[in-house]
Order: structure tokens, then C-alpha cells, then sequence
């Protein structure tokens, strides 16, 4: 029996008179990539800034490890151990690679600044982070500005860092948008090898085809509410997946 | 080791200098140091304040009016007045860093104003116009510190304030200044704690602001109000603009440099000298960013 990592239940957020997410109920356990999927303005996002802590809910209740997060600023969400990743990259423009990722482990850091321990624990920590970067495969650029970065690189500067906070659960905004078939392939390797640590993998995507290979269960959303969930092959054959992307009289793929 | 040979050197120029140029040379140290706490807080922790000449200032002034109007020892009143210090700066960040965007500049200006009003009024305590004056450093053990000796203090000064930015720089809480600078809301989801990183910036620096104003009270044995204004305040900013931003080398390039200039530049263009750094400082902004440390890695670099 697997642990589960995060409980998802009755979650609900109004923009106004918009209703962007409606009693929304999912888990993820450790280990295992679930895949959120839905047409544009679904409420992907939404539900993704909801647990990362990003907008306030307006109902419902995100247990992580069994303690409830919701209501907590996004710092103090990543220092309980769930990492996010940002679908448009942010990187620390001016700082190299390795400190990117360092500043990923930040809530890692233990030592006062002036203690002599704390020699010994930056040391551990650019180790750690040396293993990401070879992890990622950014071995070639450890020390280069992260401007000088591909698009694709960024990608997977965004998921190194967020690892080095040693996170239980991962919270990845559309990694796929904007890269390159062989960028895609390397990032859901990446992701793979995540949840082989036993990492929670919360993915949210818009692309289903790299997404279906990918998720070991599948949440779709629309119109803010859950209308189907199971393995990946089940979404494949859902009619009301299909009508929900391509519309209710397009030929069944 | 490298910090004390730094110290050592620093320290023993002053004993080859005559009156003039050892006082000269004092002040530009006491800049350097200043534009070394300043960078951190801009260069580094992206943030703009006014208030560092009201700290330098509060330092200064608590120091004399505790020695000499409340007769405390001196190891008490360094102490009191660094808690002065670190007291009015949570005062003025912890409220304004709670809130995105200018408010910390907003706040620290209206503090910056309202500190030199306080000492033009303050009657009998601050000496109002004249400031306070007529006094001395109180002896240690004895010894009374003056002359080269005392250039030794502000050299301490200077190199205890250089390496402890350094270390500061060069650890976890360095890295999540820049990374508040840069981005604050993914150095959010890093675990970065925004504001409170803030006001550990701001505090920090503003003290070590007020630990060089008590050292400045016994450069001329006066203090007055004009010094801790806002011209000075922007000059500060102006130093680590034309230097480079963000880096300790470029503080101290833009300090010596821009305090420098005016003696080189009075015999040519008289007290026009502002408008030359109004040039200077425009054409860091549109032409180096960086700064001259900036320049010089480019320079560096290419050859």
C-alpha cells in the first residue's frame, strides 16, 4: 500500500462571479505521477496555484502528508516539502547553475551563517546539488549564467532546483509547453526518474500526448470540475475526454 | 589571514600621510564602508532605501549624547546605540516590506527627512543647527586613540564590515537576497521567507550604517546635521551605481572614485561638480549597468 502524500478534497475558487474551480477531489501517492489534463480555461492552473499556495481557495481543504496546507504562504508550503516548478521559466538571472539550484535547497540550510558548521553544510549542499545537475543533465553548464541557458536547459534548471529542496511531493506547471520534441524527451525522462526516487508527482498539462505515456493515473478537468479519472488508457477510450477536447461531433481517434 | 593582511596595509598608509591628506583619506575609507552596507541592501537584496545616512546619523549621535549628556560607559553606548539602530529599522521595515514596490523607498525617505528635522529641533539634546561638539574620544585603558591610530579603528571598520558582507554574500542568506532581488516570487516557492529576508537586509545593514556613524563622531570631534541629509543619501546611491551594483568591488571602485572626484574636479569646474556625476551616473545607467566593475570584467575578458 502505497503512502498517500496529498488529499485534494471539495477544493473550490471563484474569480467574481467565475466560478475557476468547483469541489474538486483527488490524491496523489508517493512514487506515482498524476497527471491533471483539460482544455484551456479548464482550471488547471487554478488548482495548481491553489496548492502551491499562490491564490487564497474560496472552499475545500488540501491535506499534505496528512497536515493541512491551504491558507499557508507559498514559503512556508515549500519548507513542508512540496517544490513547484513555473510554467513560463524563472530563473535567478545573474547567478550561476550551481546557485540557482542551491537557492532551490534553500530551506535545507540549518547552520547560522557564521557558525563553523555551517562550512560543512555548504559543502554537503553544492555536493547535493552537483548530483542534480548530473541528474538533469546540466553537467556541461554547472557554472555558466543562467542567461547564457537554452529554453530547453531552463527547463530543466527549473526542475533541478526545485528538487534540491528535497521536496515528498512535486507541483509541475506545464513542462512541456514551448520545448522541442527531443527537449520533451528528456524532460519526461527526467520526470520518470523523479518518481522512481518515490517522489508525488502532480503534473498538470495541457498536451495529452506527452502526457498519456507519462502519468501513472490521470484527473480531467473542465470547466473547473473533475468530469473523469483513471489509468491512462481508460482516458483514452472516455467519450467525455474526447468531447471535451475536440468537441461532442468529432470522430472518435 | 587575506582580511588581516588587507587591515595591516589599510592601517599603515595613514602613518606616511600628513594631517590633510590622513583626514582625507579617512573620509573615503568611511564611504567605502558605508557604500559596502548600501550595496548589500540594493546591489544585492534589490532593495531602494534613504535611510542610510539617518543610521550613520542615529549611530553618531546616540553614541555623543550617551557618552556625554547621560555619562555612559563607552562599551554600553556602542551597544545601545546599535539596539537604536536595530530597534527604528524593524520600526520602518517590518510595516513597509509587507507590501510590494516603493514602499521601503517611500518610508525610508520620509524617515530620512524626518531625522535631520528631529536634530535641527531637538534643542539641547542634539545641539540643534550647531550640532554637538567639543568633545573627545573617552581613553581606553588609558590610551587616548587619535591621530593614525585612530585611521587603524576605521580600517578595522572597514575590512570587519567588508568580511562579514563577504560571508554573508557567499552563504545561503546571500543567495536568497539575490534571489528576492531577481524574483521574489519563485524565491517564494524556494522557501525563500520574502519579507522577512527583507528586513533582515535592511536591519542588518542600516546597523552596520549606525557602527560607522559612531566611528565618524570621533573623525572631527563634531556632529552636525547637514552630513546625515538626503544629499548625502543619494550620493551613497549614486557610488554604487557608477561602481556596479551587486558587487563589493564595485562598491568600493564607485565610493573612492566619486568621493575622490571632487578635489581632482574643484580646481576645473569649481562646486559644479554634482552635474559631472549627474553625467557619470546617466551614462552607467545607458551605457554600463554594470557599472566600472562591469567594464572592467568586459575589459578583462577581451584581452
Amino acid at each position: 500500500m502505497k503512502t498517500r502524500i496529498l488529499e485534494v478534497r471539495s477544493l473550490s475558487k471563484r474569480f467574481g462571479g467565475l466560478t475557476a474551480v468547483t469541489n474538486l477531489d483527488f490524491d496523489v501517492f508517493e512514487g506515482e505521477i498524476l497527471g491533471v489534463i483539460g482544455p484551456n480555461g479548464a482550471g488547471k492552473s487554478t488548482t495548481f496555484n491553489l496548492i502551491a499556495g499562490a491564490h487564497a481557495a474560496s472552499g475545500g481543504e488540501v491535506r499534505f502528508a496528512g497536515e493541512p496546507i491551504l491558507g499557508l504562504p507559498p514559503h512556508k508550503i515549500a519548507a513542508r516539502g512540496v517544490m513547484r516548478t513555473f510554467q513560463h521559466n524563472r530563473p535567478f538571472v545573474g547567478m550561476t547553475v550551481l546557485e540557482n539550484i542551491l537557492v532551490g535547497a534553500h530551506t535545507r540550510f540549518h547552520m547560522g551563517v557564521f557558525f563553523s558548521k555551517a562550512r560543512n553544510e555548504e559543502a554537503q549542499r553544492r555536493r547535493r546539488a552537483d548530483e542534480l545537475i548530473e541528474f538533469v543533465g546540466l553537467g556541461d553548464c554547472r557554472d555558466a549564467d543562467v542567461a547564457t541557458l537554452s529554453f530547453g536547459q531552463g527547463r530543466l534548471l527549473e526542475i533541478a532546483r526545485a528538487l534540491a529542496g528535497e521536496p515528498k511531493l512535486m507541483l509541475f506547471d506545464e513542462p512541456a509547453a514551448g520545448l522541442a520534441p527531443a527537449e520533451l524527451e528528456r524532460v519526461a525522462g527526467v520526470l520518470r526518474g523523479i518518481a522512481a526516487r518515490g517522489i508525488a508527482v502532480l503534473l498538470i498539462e495541457h498536451d495529452m500526448h506527452f502526457l498519456l505515456p507519462l502519468a501513472h493515473r490521470v484527473v480531467v478537468l473542465n470547466f473547473g470540475a473533475k468530469i473523469a479519472d483513471g489509468l491512462p488508457d481508460e482516458i483514452r477510450a472516455n467519450p467525455a475526454v474526447t468531447n471535451a477536447y475536440l468537441g461532442s461531433h468529432a470522430p472518435a481517434r | 589571514m587575506r582580511w588581516l593582511g588587507a587591515f595591516v596595509l589599510l592601517a599603515a598608509l595613514p602613518f606616511f600621510l600628513g594631517d590633510y591628506h590622513n583626514d582625507v583619506y579617512r573620509k573615503m575609507l568611511l564611504w567605502v564602508t558605508l557604500a559596502l552596507g548600501y550595496n548589500f541592501l540594493f546591489g544585492i537584496c534589490g532593495q531602494v532605501a534613504f535611510s542610510h545616512f539617518a543610521f550613520y546619523g542615529i549611530g553618531a549621535y546616540s553614541v555623543v549624547i550617551l557618552l556625554f549628556q547621560l555619562n555612559v560607559p563607552l562599551p554600553l553606548a556602542i551597544v545601545l546605540g546599535v539596539a537604536v539602530c536595530i530597534v527604528v529599522a524593524l520600526a520602518v521595515a517590518i510595516p513597509s516590506t509587507r507590501l510590494e514596490g516603493f514602499y521601503l523607498a517611500l518610508a525610508t525617505l520620509a524617515l530620512a527627512q524626518l531625522f535631520v528635522v528631529l536634530l535641527n529641533e531637538g534643542g539641547s539634546v542634539t545641539g540643534g543647527n550647531g550640532g554637538i561638539a567639543n568633545y573627545r574620544l573617552p581613553d581606553i585603558f588609558g590610551v587616548r586613540i587619535r591621530g593614525p591610530w585612530y585611521t587603524a579603528v576605521i580600517c578595522a571598520l572597514l575590512v570587519g564590515t567588508y568580511a562579514l558582507l563577504w560571508r554573508l554574500d557567499r552563504s545561503w542568506f546571500g543567495r536568497a537576497c539575490r534571489a528576492v532581488r531577481d524574483n521574489p516570487e519563485a524565491a517564494a516557492a524556494m522557501g525563500v521567507d520574502v519579507a522577512r529576508t527583507k528586513v533582515i537586509a535592511f536591519t542588518l545593514t542600516s546597523a552596520l550604517a549606525g557602527v560607522a556613524g559612531m566611528v565618524y563622531a570621533f573623525v572631527d570631534n563634531t556632529v552636525n546635521p547637514p552630513i546625515f541629509g538626503l544629499d548625502n543619501a543619494f550620493l551613497l546611491l549614486f557610488m554604487v551605481i557608477v561602481g556596479g551594483a551587486g558587487r563589493h568591488a564595485g562598491a568600493v571602485i564607485g565610493a573612492a572614485l566619486l568621493f575622490l572626484l571632487p578635489f581632482f574636479l574643484s580646481p576645473i569646474v569649481g562646486h559644479h561638480h554634482v552635474l559631472v556625476f549627474g553625467v557619470l551616473v546617466v551614462a552607467a545607467i545607458l551605457l554600463q549597468p554594470k557599472g566600472l566593475i562591469g567594464l572592467f570584467d568586459f575589459m578583462r575578458k577581451s584581452s
